[in-house]
């Protein structure tokens, strides 16, 4: 049994480096305006397409991957400036439903667009192929996601930490009112907020992708794992996210070796454990929800 | 300023029950198009949204093929057919709304359809309340020609019983006799591998391992990781639809694709189409096919001109060749108004007792019949290799079909069904 | 006293007509070409709807979860016809009894959180009992779901039929809405509208407002159980989609569409909701486009619901009905007794 939990553990930290930056990107837009975003997951699935058909009319794979996920930003900006804006001061509920709606929208569309079918897309070959690591072959594309992931990962912290713009964006957090008092156009930090989130999930759509498979649902099935990662992680924190991103990865493959049934319903466990001992996360700070 | 404040909210609450009115009414002004008075109206239950969209569309098309045949030749009991659409969305309780819709409002005589094994299943509950004939014709649960088996229902796809078989046998003469499973862990899971576990047993086989992937699994990758250990001589993919694309996909990239043989009970041409080339491989069963002679036979001149109809009229619009779904559609709705041009009637028993145990050829190989014990269609089926790119004069050709099985060597015999499905007719 | 029963003012005109014309909807029907079983479904819906009303319009919690209250109601009724062989109305109070003990398994964990922490926590719960019915498919029929047989009416051997379910329906429909209201403007619901408008302050006056979110939640629980029994027996069928939380949005939905805290609205947002959704989709394979623009629209336009807005327009609109303004300083869960 031994030899088998190597395997799950290197899964599992794959599976969790998703998790993480999926949840990351929900966190960041939850923490600064309230706002719960039931689209997160179309807004993958969107860039995954884009993706698609720009590989399918002849761009490279790594063109594909950078611009993707900036054009979905793109449609980011605009809803957010129409539609989610008015909804900011609001009961959080409200955003849900709006962006439910939304993601219902997004599914249809793509249905109607590119086809209720799932489209291959493979990643270039440079990125298959498996890697012998002794207790078991490592397929090259998830080492190259964990990497994309732990490099996106660092710079965000790096935006974050040591420019002055992410200096605004924790400064918001905490308050708002002052900081536009001080002069910032809190408007305009909510929108790049927003887009911020959206480009982590962009990016995490085209690779998810090239694991998952191409069809209008692709993106939702990460949704509510991550939901569960900003949770237990504890809302705008990146580190909680990364932490809980990864033990939940983590629990859910090595779930599998042992009580398989209940690897999919560990997360709703886990969450409900948190939820009930300590609301706010293992890293939570003081932001919008206490 | 009270007074005016009842007027008010009197208004208000008019004016509520007033849109909820509006709502009600409403449809009393959408126009049925093309209601041609007189005409047989058949409901077709089919998923057009959601994850069983495209072979809900699929079977469609096959069904508009029938009827596109059958109204050329005027109809049935000299009046032309019509179809009725809903999108019964892969919900079974939608689909038994739906169901209940099109016989009540849209007074549909029959119903056909269904792609999900909970769709089959609650509407052949509505079907049956109702007394109403319904076709299963894609939906492939045990359960529909076994413990829920009714009079008024005929299934035309394979069972998962026959899936089973039909692979399994193939699978340990090529391969050996040592298998590994990835089953979904639900009721259609379970049914096959109930199912595998029988052929084991016949052909004195063993299960080296069995993985079984809960509900919303989508990285098989923990899964994935044990097979090589275990050294199977085949690896069974028992899941479907976009799990088997995900898993297929997954095992290409850990590399299992090129160690071990793999195959399964079932696959369709949908999900195959979604994956990159490097994945299409193993040896899977198959339900029709529309460019082997095996599968339509070779002098089977119903079967040519049904594949050649399909690429004059659809395959602009849809870029796909047929699939076994069309098939299913079309093979239900022609033996559905055959049955009622035999019985000269469209009362749903005479009509059910019309087609039970009827001999019939059709756009495959040496014909069927829908059994009378159990109302499922006995039709052969095929094994098949993949061909990643299909052939140089067709892409999408990726069917390489190997081996024909019939339909009582693969199927539970009549003694054995008849100990769980009794079939009653209505006094 | 007497004269306050007495009353025969506008509103309960209106409510009658209403009435009637829901009555009358079987003769109706061919012309208006609306079927008596999707507006049995409706009303049961309304039920449904009730329940996420109590909750969300009334108490100011998001109930995410009460689709696995729903589906305890249908499998209650489902598995006690199966395996017991009642009655009809005895299947349905097991069904509600099934979902009573859900609630009080989960009610002691939810209620101390608020706000969308217990959204969340609902959430999770659901989706447990989603994946419990799912997964146990001796028991459930798993994904396949159960079909449910309509057992005789306990008080005759009498099977009902379409028109006939629809009339019980609506007496069920009736009899849940003055139940209902009942709840709502007794002192009770006017202590659940308090907990809602500052909570902290409710405290300080002495009440424990954790037990009263409790009622409240088992209460919520009962609604959507008897709706889910119901939909078991109109449907002859359960699968557990109907737990996800999908379908807990649905209800939320309906319930916001035609106006949170009112009592009829969530009658209005489910016929919108139900029978809107049945047209749409008739009409048009991409239905879903607009079910996801009336999410949208109702959210930015709507955020009282039709009924709450046009009570807001004369100047009548419920105090329990404000659109939400997101309580900065509210914690996950009320701090004042150090126990919670």
């Amino acid at each position: 049994m031994l030899e088998h939990v190597g395997p799950q553990l290197f899964n599992g930290l794959v599976l969790g480096a998703f998790y993480a930056i999926v949840a990351i990107g929900l966190s960041l837009i939850m923490n600064l305006t309230g706002t719960i975003n039931m689209a997160h997951g179309s807004f993958m699935t969107l860039a995954g397409y884009l993706a698609f058909s720009m590989i399918a009319r002849g761009t490279n794979f790594w063109f594909a991957f950078l611009v993707a996920p900036l054009l979905a930003v793109l449609v980011a900006i605009i809803v957010e400036r129409t539609l989610i804006r008015p909804l900011y001061g609001r009961d959080p509920v409200y955003s849900l439903l709006l962006t439910f709606g939304l993601s219902l929208i997004a599914e249809e569309l793509f249905h109607v667009v590119w086809g209720a079918n799932t489209l291959p897309f493979a990643p270039p070959a440079a990125l298959g192929g498996t890697l012998a690591l002794g207790f078991m072959n490592f397929p090259v594309y998830r080492l190259f996601i964990v990497i994309v992931l732990v490099f996106a990962f660092g710079l965000l912290g790096l935006f974050l930490y040591r420019t002055r713009f992410g200096l605004r964006l924790r400064a918001a957090v905490q308050d708002s009112e002052m900081i536009a008092a001080l002069g910032t156009n809190t408007q305009l930090l909510y929108t790049i907020n927003f887009g911020l989130g959206i480009l982590l999930a962009g990016i995490a759509g085209v690779l998810a992708v090239g694991l998952l498979g191409l069809n209008p649902t692709t993106g939702n099935t990460l949704l509510m794992p991550a939901f569960v990662t900003v949770i237990i992680g504890g809302m705008g924190s990146l580190y909680g996210s990364l932490v809980a991103g990864v033990l939940i990865g983590v629990a859910t493959s090595l779930m599998t070796l042992y009580v398989p049934a209940a690897s999919e319903v560990v997360i709703y466990i886990l969450m409900a454990v948190v939820l009930t001992i300590r609301p706010r996360g293992l890293f939570g700070e003081e932001g919008l929800f206490g | 300023m009270s007074g005016s404040a009842f007027n008010r909210r009197t208004f208000v609450k008019g004016a509520g029950v007033g849109a909820a009115a509006l709502v009600m009414g409403v449809p009393a002004f959408i126009p049925r198009l093309g209601e041609a008075a007189d005409a047989i109206k058949i409901g077709v239950l089919e998923p057009y949204t959601g994850t069983y969209a495209f072979p809900g569309e699929n079977e469609t098309i096959g069904i508009q093929m029938a009827i596109d045949a059958w109204n050329k030749k005027g109809g049935v009991l000299g009046r032309q057919i019509e179809i009725v659409k809903e999108d019964e969305q892969s919900k079974p309780d939608v689909a038994a709304q739906k169901a209940r819709k099109l016989v009540n409002q849209d007074k549909c005589v029959a119903l056909i359809g269904t792609v999900s094994s909970g769709s089959s299943i609650s509407v052949q509950k509505a079907s049956s309340d109702m007394g109403v004939l319904f076709f299963a014709s894609g939906g492939h649960t045990d359960d529909v020609t076994g413990k829920n088996c009714t009079w008024n229902t005929f299934r035309t796809c394979h069972s998962t019983w026959m899936e089973a078989h039909a692979t399994g046998y193939t699978l340990a003469k090529k391969f050996g006799k040592k298998f590994y499973f990835i089953t979904p862990d639900y009721a259609f899971g379970h049914a096959l591998q109930t199912a595998f576990d029988d052929v084991i047993k016949q052909i004195g086989g063993s299960t080296v391992g069995t993985d079984l992937t809960p509900l919303g699994t989508t990285d098989f990758s923990s899964y994935l990781t044990k097979v090589g250990p275990a050294k199977p001589d085949v690896l069974v993919v028992l899941v479907q639809g976009d799990d088997y694309t995900n898993c297929m996909k997954q095992a290409d990239s850990f590399g299992l694709l090129k160690k071990f043989p793999v195959g399964g009970p079932q696959v369709e041409l949908e999900p195959l189409y979604g994956l990159a080339p490097e994945a299409r491989t193993g040896f899977w069963g198959i339900e029709w096919s529309y460019s082997s002679d095996l599968c339509l036979g070779k002098g089977n001149k119903a079967a040519h001109q049904f594949v050649k109809d399909y690429f004059a009229h659809y395959l602009n619009t849809q870029k796909k060749p047929p699939t076994a779904r069309q098939c299913f559609g079309y093979v239900s709705m022609d033996r559905m108004l055959a049955g009622m041009a035999a019985a000269k009637t469209t009362d749903s028993v005479k009509v059910a007792r019309a087609i039970e145990g009827e001999k019939f050829q059709s756009i495959f190989i040496d014909g069927g019949y829908y059994r009378k014990e159990d109302h499922q269609l006995m039709w052969p089926m095929w094994v098949a290799g993949i061909r990643p790119n299909g052939t140089p004069s067709d892409p999408n050709d990726l069917l390489d079909v190997i081996a024909k099985h019939d339909a009582d060597t693969i199927e539970q015999s009549v003694a054995e069904k008849a100990k769980i499905c009794k079939i009653v007719y209505p006094s | 006293m007497n004269r306050r029963l007495a009353r025969v003012t506008p509103g309960r005109i209106v409510a009658l007509a209403a009435l009637v014309l829901l009555a009358l909807e079987p003769t109706l029907a061919p012309y208006i070409h609306v079927d008596v079983t999707i507006v049995s479904a409706a009303l049961l819906f309304t039920i449904a709807a009730l329940s996420a009303n109590l909750l969300l319009g009334y108490t100011g919690l998001p109930p995410f979860g009460n689709a696995a209250f729903f589906g305890l109601g249908a499998y209650g009724c489902a598995l006690s016809i199966k395996y017991l062989n009642v009655h009809f109305f005895t299947a349905t109070i097991f069904g509600m009894l099934a979902a009573l003990l859900g609630a009080l398994i989960v009610a002691p964990f939810l209620v101390r959180r608020r706000g969308i922490y217990f959204g969340l926590l609902s959430i999770a719960f659901g989706q447990v009992f989603y994946f419990i019915a799912y997964r146990f498919t001796d028991v459930t029929g798993g994904e396949d779901g159960m079909a449910v047989t309509r057992p005789y009416l306990a008080i005759s051997s009498f099977t009902l039929k379409e028109t006939a379910f629809y009339y019980l329906s609506l007496v069920v429909f009736i009899l849940s809405i003055l139940a209902f209201k009942a709840i709502v403007q007794s002192p009770f619901g006017r202590t659940l509208v308090a907990i809602r408008q500052n909570e902290v302050r409710v405290r300080y006056l002495g009440l424990d407002s954790n037990r009263f979110v409790f009622v409240a939640i088992l209460i919520s629980a009962l609604f959507a159980g008897l709706s889910g029994a119901l939909s078991a027996l109109l449907n002859g069928f359960i699968a557990p989609l109907q737990l996800d939380w999908h379908q807990s949005g649905d209800f939320v939905l309906a319930t916001i569409l035609g106006g949170s805290g009112t009592v009829w609205g969530p009658l209005i947002g489910s016929i919108i909701f139900v029978i809107g959704r049945d047209i749409i989709s008739t009409i048009t394979p991409y239905w879903q486009i607009f079910i996801g623009a009336l999410f949208v629209a109702c959210v930015l336009g709507f955020p009282r619901g039709i009924l709450g807005t046009i009570l807001a327009r004369f100047g009548a609109a419920p105090l329990s009905n404000e659109p939400e303004e997101a309580n900065w300083t509210q914690s996950p869960a009320i701090a004042v007794d150090h126990h919670g």
